[in-house]
């Protein structure tokens, strides 16, 4: 379904209508540029959609990663000027927490090198722990409480980008519109794509199809190693403010950067405006398989009860699940395709999308343009995977 | 609660449900030979048609009265299943079926092992939204039958009964036995549609009873207003009366033909929804059924896509008492034969032949209450469509004409509308019906899709007795 | 016939019937308030479906009232928003 506009020709075309397609659309149209969003589903309704809405700089060691959460927290203050109070956003903090002093003397270790790289920290022992979070098990030896860590709701941040460009006239939004190939010239350049029932012109096509980034490359015949992560979230009923934080335990971190495809989880708990809170988290890569899995939930349970044991007796209403796109070197692909001028990639941001989105779609907008980066692409490189000779024009 | 849950009792059978449909199957099964155990939320088995005070005398469905088959047969009431999942997807498959108490012990937590599951859930009051709707003193037109069955105690002292379906004149009837006093019957399409279909109502012998209660408004002298709608609901904290009109062939309000009619409660009743929570969360194949809604998919043996899982009654598609016993016979009698007993019924074929009339006839009979749009009309901006999580219809417009959604997965994740207490059991059809992408096999099973088909606490979630996954 | 406590009133009410007819009976049509607008709301779907009739029983905030049956001596409170707003416990 798309919006009331009849062009067919634009600057810029974004594959994906999340959080991350809709950060890239605003910084492009905001660079002056005339831009398509075009999604085969609705807005937020992949990977946006199922998450909690992460902005962490607390889960990242130093180093790229780090570098682009800590400029994309900037980012996202300047985007919730735009859009408003709509997106929810609640700068309130995270504490993680370990469970035995030996974790805790790690996290600290951690928390030390971060503090080294810009990332504000402070060591909290069980009194101080209570004081940021009254119904913490007192048990817990201790945490460290990381003030920039945030929180957003994605689908209503995506939705209302995506909205205000629409109204300023520079977007279209094409959702219900399945892309079917990335069409190039002779020279293997970029030059739109073609839909289900149409044909769309551009010279830049922006690949921000999160999990499903693989599958859009392969429309411009590139490969790119995104594969699913999945990953359940319990819902509560909804309570008082109860969980003022974002809480976790110190062996999330280590969780995310693991190789293992088996089931990790690890306890994350937070608030929500809705009253609601989110328990998670689980990683395992089994496909795009969606069926809830009940050990799953029970262990995600127990962890939670064993942080907030006032939990035990909060119900459970309900659980939503969704697919992280995942790449082997646990870093999103951002930048330019070296392989098809034209292509670039904004995808693969594993568990990070939404914090990570508004840094992609800024540093996304200044290549297109040509500008001074901010921050170096190349450790996000689409062709960082690549050991096969190039593939251009393979499908030409 | 049956059992240690570390040495989980594993059942031939189990049947979720203990309606007339639930019952039936459990009856056939147990006949046939099989373990049985039946599941059901409330404190005592009938379902809805049969609800019944907790002092009454037991339910037994129709040709279900060797008492011997039921001393075998074990009833699990005041238990709600809030999960059932496949544990072994071998050649013995078995479903793991997870359970906690009534709310007064919904700590109370188990999982039973079954080698077959029949769901025989039922369905529960489809309403729409009007301004108005969320004053106490609104309720369902089921919710005012069960409160008469279940308890003695009228819904209130003047009421209007307004929806669609035959179901409105139950309702006035059950409330005019009680002793209540109708204000009048508001149905929105126009039966004499229902003519066309006599002879099928003499067949399924549903003709004496629709005109015994025709003839029982008329003693009480109760209008019955066809082509009529309620498109405002009075009152400040509740119900003092509600707006009519007459309305077209789409629900259209005529202008003009306003009307105030005095009254302190209002039943409301747009047909039914079946519950299919359970099947969905297995992956049952659902389908579209005659009445606009969601129902199982069920072959000639009441079988569902899911190998070992079979439903009968509402929740393959609403279509009365009578239907669901017999769907529940055939069910646990296919289900005896699935696991190489005999079936226990005399004659299957001509049950068979009963069956698929009374389908065909509820089917004609939903076409003849078709769901119209018209209703969208009365909602304003401030008209609450999601009464757990309060969002006005504004708001969902405005997720749809701004924010670019156009389905109603789309506009419950921008708005919240479905995501509350009910998880959507009571507003999504409305929420799908307000979109431009609307009545859509998908997009109503996602709306549909319940994971945890009951609230349970984290606490009983977590006890590691229930793991039905060895860890690897 | 059992006695309850409605509210901090003790009341007789009828044997086998549910906490939301308890409450009807004694002429009482909303005991509880929604947590954003501060509305009120009883019963609605009457069958444990919607979640409209929830209250506080014996302490335990949010039950249905309308599938809960009586027994004797139960406490019953009319609730409002979460119905944990006196705290998580």
């Amino acid at each position: 379904m798309n919006d009331a506009n009849p062009r067919r020709a634009f600057d810029a075309i974004v594959i994906g209508a999340g959080v991350v397609g809709a950060c890239c659309a605003h910084y492009l149209i905001e660079a002056g540029l005339q831009v398509a969003i075009i999604d085969r589903g609705s807005v937020a309704s992949g990977t946006t959609g199922a998450g909690e809405g992460n902005i962490l700089v607390s889960d990242k060691g130093p180093g790229p990663e780090l570098d682009l959460a800590l400029l994309s927290r900037r980012l996202w203050f300047e985007l919730i000027d735009v859009i408003g109070d709509r997106a929810e956003l609640e700068p309130k903090g995270g504490v993680v927490i370990a469970h035995d002093g030996a974790t805790l003397t790690r996290l600290r270790e951690f928390a030390e090198v971060q503090r080294a790289a810009g990332v504000e920290t402070h060591d909290v022992d069980p009194m101080q722990l209570r004081e940021l979070e009254p119904h913490i098990n007192p048990q817990i030896p201790g945490g460290v409480h990381y003030p920039q860590d945030m929180q957003t709701q994605p689908m209503l941040a995506a939705a209302h980008l995506i909205a205000r460009g629409v109204q300023s006239g520079r977007l279209s939004r094409m959702t219900d519109t399945e892309v079917t190939e990335i069409t190039r010239d002779e020279s293997g350049r970029v030059t739109g794509v073609r839909t289900l029932s149409d044909v769309i012109s551009a010279p830049i096509v922006v690949n921000a199809a999160g999990t499903w980034g693989g599958q859009v490359a392969a429309l411009a015949g590139v490969d790119l190693p995104i594969l699913p992560r999945r990953g359940f979230l319990l819902v509560t009923e909804p309570l008082p403010i109860t969980v003022h934080h974002k809480v976790y335990a110190a062996d999330y971190v280590a969780n995310v950067a693991s190789d293992s495809e088996g089931l990790e989880t690890s306890a994350v708990i937070e608030g929500t405006r809705g009253g609601t809170i989110l328990i998670g988290s689980s990683r395992e890569r089994v496909g795009f398989d969606a069926t809830l899995d009940w050990s799953i939930v029970q262990r995600l349970a127990a962890q939670a009860v064993e942080v907030f044991p006032m939990l035990a007796g909060v119900q459970l209403l309900r659980t939503y699940g969704g697919f992280r796109p995942y790449c082997p070197d646990h870093l999103p692909v951002v930048g330019a395709d070296a392989r098809v001028p034209g292509l670039m990639h904004a995808c693969g941001h594993e568990g990070a999308g939404v914090g990570l989105a508004a840094a992609t779609g800024y540093l996304i907008a200044q290549a297109v343009t040509g500008r001074p980066l901010d921050l170096s692409l190349e450790p996000f490189a689409p062709v960082r995977f690549d050991s096969t000779p190039e593939r251009v024009g393979a499908h030409a | 609660m049956s059992g240690d849950p570390l040495d989980a009792t594993e059942r031939d059978v189990v049947v979720v449900g203990a309606g007339a449909a639930g019952m039936s199957a459990a009856y056939a099964a147990a006949r046939a030979g099989c373990t049985v155990t039946i599941i059901d939320a409330n404190p005592v088995a009938g379902g809805q048609y049969h609800r019944r005070r907790i002092d009454a005398a037991t339910y037994r469905p129709r040709g279900c009265d060797d008492e011997a088959v039921w001393r075998r047969i074990h009833i699990e009431s005041a238990t709600t299943v809030y999960a059932v999942e496949i544990i072994d997807h071998g050649t013995q498959r078995i479903f793991g079926v997870r359970t906690r108490g009534d709310d007064r012990h919904r700590r109370d937590v188990d999982l039973v092992r079954a080698r077959r599951l029949i769901i025989a859930t039922g369905a529960y009051d489809r309403p729409l939204p009007v301004p108005g709707w969320d004053l106490p003193g609104v309720m369902t037109g089921g919710g005012a039958q069960a409160l008469i069955k279940g308890s003695g105690v009228l819904p209130g002292n003047r009421v209007v009964v307004a929806g669609t379906g035959p179901f409105l004149l139950a309702v006035a009837q059950a409330i005019l036995e009680a002793g209540g006093s109708v204000a009048a019957v508001v149905e929105a399409n126009d039966p004499v549609a229902l003519r066309r279909h006599r002879s099928a109502l003499t067949n399924v012998g549903k003709a004496g009873e629709l005109a015994r209660f025709i003839t029982s408004l008329t003693r009480h002298r109760v209008p019955y207003l066809r082509r009529h709608r309620v498109t405002r609901v009075h009152g400040d904290t509740t119900v003092t009366g509600v707006t009519l009109a007459r309305v077209d062939a789409s629900w259209h309000a005529t202008p003009g033909t306003d009307r105030f009619i005095e009254a302190d409660t209002l039943t409301l009743g747009y047909g039914f929804t079946a519950q299919t929570d359970l099947p969905a969360q297995l992956g049952c194949t659902l389908q579209v059924s005659a009445d606009e809604g969601l129902a199982v998919t069920v072959d000639d043996d009441q079988a569902t896509s899911v190998t070992g899982v079979y439903a009968a009654g509402e929740s393959t598609g609403v279509g009365g008492v009578d239907l669901a016993g017999i769907e529940g016979l055939l069910a646990g009698a296919a289900v005896a034969r699935s696991l190489d007993h005999p079936s226990p019924l005399r004659d299957e074929p001509a049950l068979r032949r009963s069956r698929d009339r009374m389908r065909a006839f509820a089917d004609a009979l939903a076409t003849a209450f078709p769901l119209r749009s018209g209703w969208r009309d009365d909602l304003e901006d401030d008209t609450v469509v999601c009464r757990c999580e309060e969002v006005p219809a504004g708001r969902i417009r405005n997720a749809i004409t701004e924010l670019g959604a156009h389905d109603a997965r789309t506009v419950k994740l921008l708005t919240r509308a479905g995501m509350g207490w009910c998880q959507g059991r009571v507003c999504s059809l409305a929420v799908d019906r307000l979109c431009p992408r609307s009545a859509t096999l998908d997009g109503q099973a996602r709306a549909a899709t319940r994971p945890v088909a009951i609230p349970v606490p984290l606490g009983a979630v977590a006890d590691i007795n229930l793991q039905s996954r060895r860890e690897s | 016939m059992p006695e309850i406590i409605i509210d901090g009133r003790a009341v007789t009410v009828a044997d086998g019937v549910t906490v939301a007819a308890a409450l009807m009976s004694e002429g009482i049509r909303s005991w509880r308030t929604t947590r954003i607008a501060g509305n009120p709301r009883g019963v609605f779907c009457g069958m444990g479906v919607c979640f409209d009739c929830l209250v506080t029983l014996n302490g335990e905030p949010n039950v249905r009232a309308c599938i809960t049956p009586v027994e004797p001596g139960d406490v019953i409170d009319s609730q409002q928003g979460t119905g944990h707003d006196g705290g998580v416990s």
